[in-house]
């Protein structure tokens, strides 16, 4: 007989995110006798956020101590919620935070941990990637705990009454506490290319920084026309590889593109509805980190490039510093 | 004057192919432990090109027990036959002579699937008891070996720059970053090495030898479609499609995989001659797409042969270097062989090398000439070499004569054969008179011109060639079987390998044969006549060297191209 | 101050290769696996750069490389990866491919490193990949540290940087492309790279050479291990549904296309 616990750290203000929510909707889908788990400094308004859910027990560990997003309090106190709510099955959303510390917490309960999920089913079974997004497995397993980190964006979040919720505190003991959380830094340029949450990802590729049809590199006019677009569109800010290689060159290249930008090969794989590359040839390596964006199209001089052969909805055939310099002065 | 840092070792060695493997097998089973390094420019040992089907008498001389098996992709060879294929498109330019063996060979009613097998495998040609294999894997499975005993290291993605000279003596190598001297320098860096190259450069080629004849090879490896019942080890010789000058090949390894690829030489005296294009015509031909339909590419490779053979041989030794495999001569032009020869000839450097470490004789031109080069010449490399010595001229004059000249060499050990010279190359709008009018093959050559396109595929399709029908997992464009099938990759922080220096001759050349022939599309025609280069595509056959008429082309060693371990 | 930096590493396809899945008895594999050239997991070699370079700065350090791998293939791999940085290596003969479970991974590095001479556990930083291009979990490295007692952990790390006092300073990627900085009091700690802020090593034979003479007599007592635990059951391992259609346009000008364009990002 299943039992679910839906765990999750709590946000500065002690709510829950949205990718927390759809953690909590999938738990509740799952149809098993279904118990909560908080953990962050405050958690009593995330608890009043989802009291409703339809939860047996909630339990919850706050305090200072446990605000930080820190390995070794984030698993003691992950660890005592999951001993104490003996569930069988333990879902929470993929963040950095759980992604740090739930792996050693399932192996410390002896149990086993899938990360990355991008969908739960019957079984219960889960749909997670392998080699970089080029191929999806289905599986289950029989060793419980099983812990489930759920990608946002897979499960609809969870929606229902706010109320009470009568919280029951659980005891951690801590090890000696050796990690101190001193704050977050943002990319020196002071130009954030990065959002997430962007509707739309612009993807630069090595081909900006190349020699043009005047036989001369153009990396200012590259640079104002990507930047003057994203500001336009806000749209999140890709690279590929090659591109993001070629500082360490002694190459002209942009000088707001950093590693963090990578799509593909050693980079990210964020999701977008719609995905816009410039000059880059949509080659594997790069294309895998495009998994999960929508509708995409591009704009290449090379008509026999990697996104001609299915991997866009569009292929433009054309000098993208033309185009995007028409694309920016339409959507001023 | 910046220093750079300096490595000793008491053998470096260039190029990790057959030969190679050769040599360093003999050395390392010698007992002795003199420091030998490898570097190989290609970026992993198994990502080299050859068909390669061959009778192994020296790879099994120095593998007495090899089994198969052991090396994925090979097989023992159970079936060969020689295969004559007519032309179902009527695209191909054929002697009058040629076209009357045709319209006869039809009207007996011969042909099937518009092909004749000839009754018997010529004996040049066989290869019983030989073996079908991928070199990747061979070269892999003999790296590996090699590592494992320890008495060589061997570095991938570390091309040679240029061989140390001093006072006539080689001292070592360069590589990017720093010298490697050794008391002996084994060059086995193929037929367009730079190494090799700037050996020939320095010391110059034995007097009345010459490298005149080159054929590029292109290949695909393919997963054949289910129900295609060849057995492993089937081996087929072709000849006529789909020009006469294009020689093939089919190989069958086990589990369903074939090696299938062309030969495109020097003497198809077509000014806009490729590869690519022809390799899908060749697939496409009736009795051989009866089994390849429906397959997928699954590799695809292109290399230089040197088909001068034995006349083309440099010098093989001097003070502190030798040479061996496929630049040192070797490759047996006749029997269309070059792996065994290039194996062997590592072998008899590997036992050369070994006697003088043990007699603790320096590795002098006379020593290595009486402990190497005797060897060779005493081999039956040299004398079968000897026999092929002229084979190939008969096609400087055309493909029906340099057929009998072959046939005659084989048959008489060497003693006769036609004699031709190369011819000069004709203008494009010469080549295409008949087909093409002047006026519209200059039209195609600058419409091309403007777009940056070669001019291939437009006048194939002007003459009357079909256009290939991609269906996206056999057929498909050239770059498309870059990235599935060859893999190819430019590592960063080199310059580029291919450079045009002399622009003049770019300015003044018809045909830039370079772009036709380029089998990755990585050189292209540039906006002033001069040829423009694209690492990224570069696959290192060198076919871009000897296609150039007027020696305008720089070819140098760099790290990256084919990433496949199936070729 | 000097560190003993135990760098873990796998080996993945190389990443220009097609790959795919085919299901055997024993559960799904790639096909042709052993065909495949290898190259060292991408992050686990960022995680080796790092660790080089922070050993060339803190004199007295160490560096060893753990990597669980078909020892013929680890030994091919040693030819490309033995150039870049000075390490010692600890391999492992087992499985590579991308279908094992962290729990038995884990358990096979967590063993191996616990078998290096004279490692000291209060300079020791044990260095990954923050996840594989194989399995792509990013939890072997969570298991391996909790079987070796190191509860100071850090992943999706970009930069580390030791201070006057011992402490170190760590950079790890938080959401939004933003980094959280943390500061340490000292070793044991573990940390699982992202892909730091150096380029990737130049070949340097003489590295090599050195490296060798250690590398080929490991490799040669590499002892063959047996991954307790774990395995999930596989219902289906499929390549994703195929292609789009792509539209290829040629003929359009550059005006019309931006207007295409900006239409489609403004839409629905």
């Amino acid at each position: 007989m299943e039992s679910t616990l839906f765990l999750a750290f709590t946000e500065p203000d002690g709510s829950l995110s949205k990718a927390a929510l759809e953690a909590l909707g999938a738990a509740v889908a799952l149809g098993a006798p279904l118990a909560v788990g908080l953990i962050g400094a405050e958690i009593a308004p995330a608890a009043r956020q989802i009291a409703g859910c339809g939860a047996t027990r909630w339990l919850g560990v706050s305090g200072e101590e446990f605000g930080p997003s820190r390995y070794v309090t984030d698993a003691a106190a992950a660890e005592a919620i999951v001993r104490a709510a003996g569930a069988t099955v333990v879902i929470a959303a993929a963040n950095s935070r759980t992604n740090r510390a739930l792996p050693g917490v399932a192996y410390r309960l002896g149990g086993a941990i899938d990360t990355h999920v991008t969908g739960i089913g019957d079984g219960p079974s889960i749909t997670r990637w392998y080699y970089r997004q080029r191929m999806e497995a289905v599986l289950s397993r029989a060793a419980r705990p099983w812990v489930i980190l759920l990608e946002g964006g897979c499960h609809a979040a969870w929606s229902g009454d706010a109320g009470e919720a009568a919280m029951e505190t659980v005891a951690v003991t801590l090890p000696p506490v050796r990690t101190r959380v001193t704050g977050v830094r943002v990319p020196q340029t002071g130009e954030q290319t990065i959002r997430p949450d962007a509707a739309l990802l612009f993807v630069a590729g090595a081909g900006w920084t190349k020699k043009q049809a005047d036989g001369q590199t153009h990396p200012r006019e590259a640079e104002e026309l990507i930047l003057g677009f994203l500001r336009k569109s806000q749209a999140s800010l890709g690279g590929s590889k090659s591109l993001v290689d070629l500082s360490g060159e002694g190459q002209a290249v942009l000088s707001f593109m950093t590693h963090l930008n990578q799509i593909g090969q050693t980079g990210a794989t964020p999701r977008h509805p719609k995905g816009l590359s410039t000059c880059c040839h949509g080659e594997e390596p790069h294309v895998v980190g495009w998994r999960f964006v929508t509708e995409r199209r591009a704009v290449n001089l090379d008509p026999n490039c990697g996104w001609a052969r299915g991997k866009a909805d569009v292929l433009y055939v054309a000098d993208a510093f033309e185009v995007m310099r028409k694309v920016n002065a339409l959507l001023a | 004057m910046s220093e750079r840092p300096v490595l000793d070792v008491d053998i470096a060695c260039v190029g990790f192919g057959p030969a190679m493997g050769g040599f360093l097998t003999t050395l390392a089973r010698s007992g002795l432990s003199p420091t030998v390094i490898c570097y190989e420019r290609a970026d992993d040992i198994a990502f080299g090109v050859s068909g390669a089907v061959t009778r192994a008498r020296g790879i099994r001389a120095s593998f007495p027990d090899l089994n198969p098996a052991e090396i994925p992709m090979a097989a023992r060879v159970t079936h060969e036959k020689v295969l004559y294929l007519l032309d179902p498109l009527g695209g191909s330019r054929r002697s009058a002579a040629l076209r009357l063996a045709d319209r006869a060979l039809r009207a007996i009613g011969l042909p099937r699937q518009d092909a004749v097998e000839l009754p018997y495998t010529p004996p040049f040609l066989r290869k019983d008891g030989g073996l079908i294999f991928s070199i990747g894997q061979f070269n892999q499975w003999v790296g590996s070996q090699l590592m494992n005993s320890g008495a060589v290291q061997i570095w991938p993605g570390t091309p040679v720059t240029a061989p140390l000279i001093e006072d006539g003596r080689v001292t070592g190598v360069q590589l990017a970053d720093m010298d490697v001297r050794a008391a002996l320098t084994v060059v086995g860096d193929g037929p367009v090495g730079a190494v090799g190259r700037r050996l020939n450069e320095h010391f110059g080629l034995p007097p009345g030898h010459a490298q005149r004849e080159w054929a590029v090879g292109a290949k695909m490896v393919i997963d054949l479609p289910e129900g295609v019942g060849l057995e492993a080890g089937t081996v087929f010789h072709t000849f006529g499609f789909p020009e006469p000058e294009i020689f093939g090949f089919f190989y069958v390894h086990p589990e369903r995989v074939a090696s299938v690829g062309i030969f495109v030489p020097s003497w198809f005296c077509n000014p806009v001659r490729t590869s690519y294009r022809y390799l899908q015509y060749y697939i496409q031909h009736p009795c051989f797409w009866r089994y390849l339909k429906g397959g997928a590419l699954r590799s695809w490779g292109a290399k230089t042969l040197a088909e001068s053979g034995r006349r083309g041989e440099p010098q093989l030794a001097g003070d502190g270097w030798a040479r061996i495999g496929e630049g040192s001569g070797s490759t047996n032009v006749l029997t269309g062989s070059g792996v065994d020869e290039a194996w062997t000839t590592g072998t008899q450097l590997g036992e050369g090398v070994v006697e003088l470490l043990k007699d603790g004789r320096p590795f002098t031109r006379q020593n290595l000439e009486e402990s190497y080069v005797r060897r060779r010449r005493a081999s039956w490399v040299e004398e079968e070499g000897r026999i092929a010595g002229r084979a190939r001229d008969g096609f400087h004059r055309g493909v029906v004569t340099g057929l009998v000249s072959m046939a005659l060499a084989g048959a008489t050990k060497g003693r006769l054969a036609l004699s031709g010279k190369p011819k000069e190359m004709p203008m494009v709008s010469e080549y295409y008179r008949g087909r093409i009018p002047a006026d519209e093959v200059r039209r195609i050559q600058q419409e091309c011109a403007a777009k940056g396109l070669a001019v291939h595929d437009a006048l194939l399709e002007r003459a009357g060639w079909p256009a290939i029908a991609y269906d996206g997992r056999l057929l498909m464009s050239l770059q498309d079987a870059l990235l599935v099938g060859g893999k190819v990759q430019a590592t960063p922080g080199y310059p580029d390998h291919v450079r045009f220096v002399d622009a003049a001759r770019c300015e003044r050349c018809d045909a830039h044969t370079c772009v036709e022939i380029c089998s990755g599309q990585a050189i292209a025609p540039g906006t002033d006549g001069v040829p423009v280069f694209d690492r990224e595509k570069c696959v290192y056959c060198g076919a871009c060297l000897w296609n150039c008429p007027a020696g305008a082309i720089r070819f140098e060693a760099g790290a990256g191209g084919l990433h496949s371990a199936e070729n | 101050m000097y560190y003993h930096i135990v760098v873990c590493g796998g080996i993945v396809p190389d990443p220009l290769q097609t790959l795919e899945p085919v299901m055997g008895p024993g559960g799904p594999s790639l096909k042709n696996e052993s065909m495949l050239p290898a190259v060292l997991d991408p992050w686990a070699a960022h995680a080796l750069y790092e660790a080089a370079n922070l050993a060339r700065n803190c004199a007295g350090s160490r560096v060893w490389l753990v990597s669980l791998a078909p020892k013929a293939k680890l030994q091919q791999v040693m030819m490309t990866v033995a150039q870049k940085a000075p390490f010692e290596l600890v391999p492992v003969d087992g499985p590579s491919g991308g279908f094992t479970d962290p729990v038995g991974v884990s358990g096979a590095l967590a063993g191996a490193i616990q078998t290096i001479a004279g490692l000291e556990r209060e300079r020791l930083l044990v260095f990954g990949g923050w996840e594989s291009a194989t399995r792509g979990a990013g939890a072997t490295m969570q298991m391996a540290g909790e079987r070796l007692g190191i509860l100071e952990q850090f992943q999706g790390v970009d930069a580390l940087s030791p201070r006057e006092d011992g402490t170190f300073e760590i950079l790890e990627r938080i959401e939004g492309g933003k980094h959280q900085v943390s500061v340490c009091a000292g070793p044991p700690a573990l940390i699982g790279w992202a892909t730091g802020s150096l380029g990737e090593p130049r070949n340097n034979p003489q590295t090599g050479m050195a490296n060798m003479r250690t590398i080929m007599p490991a490799l040669q007592k590499a002892r063959a291990a047996s991954l307790a635990g774990g395995a999930p059951q596989f219902l289906s391992v499929a390549l994703p549904a195929q292609q789009r259609a792509t539209r290829v346009v040629k003929d359009l000008s550059s005006d019309e296309i931006a207007r295409e364009i900006a239409a489609w990002i403004k839409g629905d």
